[in-house]
């Protein structure tokens, strides 16, 4: 049943000097999906995402987000459309002044504009859903690296986002940190929000997501199901990236 | 002895006059020329070519100019346009200005330092420049900052004493007065150094106080 995609991506164009970083790069996806990309380094995969909510301004492409096209020269629609877009880093990017739960609830204050009661319950809940309600006056400095993740995945969910990017959220983690990190990401997906992350968890992206797309050099080289790109992909570049990465990262879930 | 009491019975009373003078000088520029510091620095690294331009413009043109010639030209050269500040007023101007100017530098190095990730998180979040600036990246780079403009304020103190050329009588100037009438410059000199000195420290103690009030957990003591 075709539906209208939430966010749709066409022909995105970005090159860093004299370096072409993306070449024409379109992505559509509906509400609820979970798209994962892959590729080796240098492919433009966290290019794209960061072009998806103009943290880096595309030379070219359009995006359209509910069908309404978004026009980032207009400043307050692009701040506006920013709160509806969550991105998650992989440096986590907490406000290192900040506690925890002042993380939070900093956007709601004041780009939300909420009043402190408001924010204050909210930015509590939020904690309490990635089940960090015990760290809510520590600061970044005093957290993990998959506390860090997950009170910034908190950070994000606060604003009510339609859409989250992830750019590869566990890359930074120690190994036994992965796990508490990508069960929030599965939770996540579980109650059916729209998600386009980038990263090298294959077990994770095979089992929960519902496209893979693999990048090389800035294009789309192939798109498709998880099982048909793991098992049985048609060009050999993508072919030869998984069979390297599986063997490298095994069936971690 | 002869030097103690003339300590106590003259140069005491006219340092206190005159030390009442300097605070009055010392404090608005002290906490002006900060905000001028903290806009202008902000407005070079994060205001559009044309303010960045006007305001390193700024820069140029009061680290450039000798601070006397500058106190000049608010008190004598502006009565040529129908300007007239009185002696403290124009001495105010005059420092908040100049000390503006140098506490800019100082901000911008510590807005340029704090890690690019900070910004996009903010941007990312949907903050505006402007929010992102004050409720973000300024918080964290005050803290940096604070060693060199509590430097830029210490230097303050010391050189408000060019006011008295401009006819504002201030610690300085009531000991310049004083030596020149009693010819004993090496008492009411050295008095005059033992009152910078103290003033010095006790602003020095003050900053230092606000420094451990402001660390945050991770943000840069690195005492053990």
């Amino acid at each position: 049943m075709p539906e209208e995609p939430i966010l749709r991506i066409e022909n995105i164009k970005k090159a860093f000097g004299q370096r072409d970083v993306l070449k024409g790069v379109p992505l559509s996806i509906s509400r609820g999906e979970l798209k994962v990309l892959i590729g080796p380094s240098g492919a433009g995969k966290s290019t794209l995402l960061q072009c998806i909510n103009f943290l880096v301004t595309p030379e070219a492409g359009e995006i359209w987000l509910e069908g309404h096209r978004i026009n980032h020269h207009r400043k307050r629609e692009l701040y506006a459309y920013r709160q509806q877009v969550g991105m998650i880093f992989q440096d986590f990017n907490l406000f290192d002044h900040l506690t925890a739960v002042d993380n939070i609830r900093i956007a709601l204050l004041r780009v939300r504009g909420m009043s402190k009661q408001e924010a204050d319950a909210r930015a509590m809940a939020e904690l309490e859903r990635v089940g960090l309600s015990g760290h809510a006056h520590h600061y970044p400095a005093q957290l993990s690296g998959g506390q860090k993740q997950r009170v910034s995945i908190a950070r994000a969910l606060a604003m009510d986002p339609k859409v989250m990017l992830l750019d590869e959220p566990t890359s930074a983690l120690d190994p036994e940190l992965i796990g508490e990190v990508l069960a929030v990401i599965r939770d996540l997906v579980a109650n059916g929000m729209t998600m386009i992350m980038a990263t090298h968890q294959i077990g994770f992206s095979r089992a929960l997501a519902d496209e893979i797309i693999f990048m090389v050099d800035g294009l789309v080289l192939e798109q498709g199901t998880p099982e048909r790109i793991f098992s049985d992909a048609v060009c050999d570049r993508a072919r030869e990236f998984c069979a390297k990465i599986t063997e490298l990262y095994g069936e971690s879930l | 002895m002869d030097e103690l009491t003339f300590i106590q019975s003259e140069i005491l009373p006219a340092f206190w006059k005159g030390l009442k003078v300097s605070i009055q000088l010392i404090v608005p520029s002290a906490l002006l020329g900060l905000g001028i510091g903290i806009a202008v620095g902000s407005l070079r690294v994060y205001g559009n070519r044309l303010v960045a331009a006007m305001t390193d413009g700024y820069v140029v043109l009061f680290r450039g100019v000798p601070l006397v010639v500058q106190l000049f030209i608010w008190y004598f050269g502006l009565p040529y346009f129908g300007v007239y500040l009185s002696p403290v007023a124009a001495s105010i101007v005059g420092f908040s200005l100049c000390s503006g100017a140098y506490h800019s530098e100082y901000i911008r190095g510590a807005l340029l330092s704090i890690k690019r990730g900070q910004m996009l998180a903010a941007q990312a979040l949907g903050f505006s420049k402007l929010q992102m600036v004050v409720s973000v990246i300024l918080p964290q780079a005050l803290r940096r900052a604070l060693p060199g403009c509590g430097n830029e304020i210490i230097y303050l103190i010391k050189y408000s004493s060019l006011a008295y050329m401009i006819t504002c009588i201030e610690l300085t100037g009531e000991a310049k007065i004083l030596a020149s009438h009693t010819f004993r410059y090496t008492e009411v000199f050295f008095m005059v150094g033992v009152f910078y000195l103290i003033l010095v420290s006790i602003a020095s103690w003050g900053l230092h106080l606000l420094e451990d009030r402001l660390t945050l957990p991770g943000f840069e003591h690195h005492r053990t």
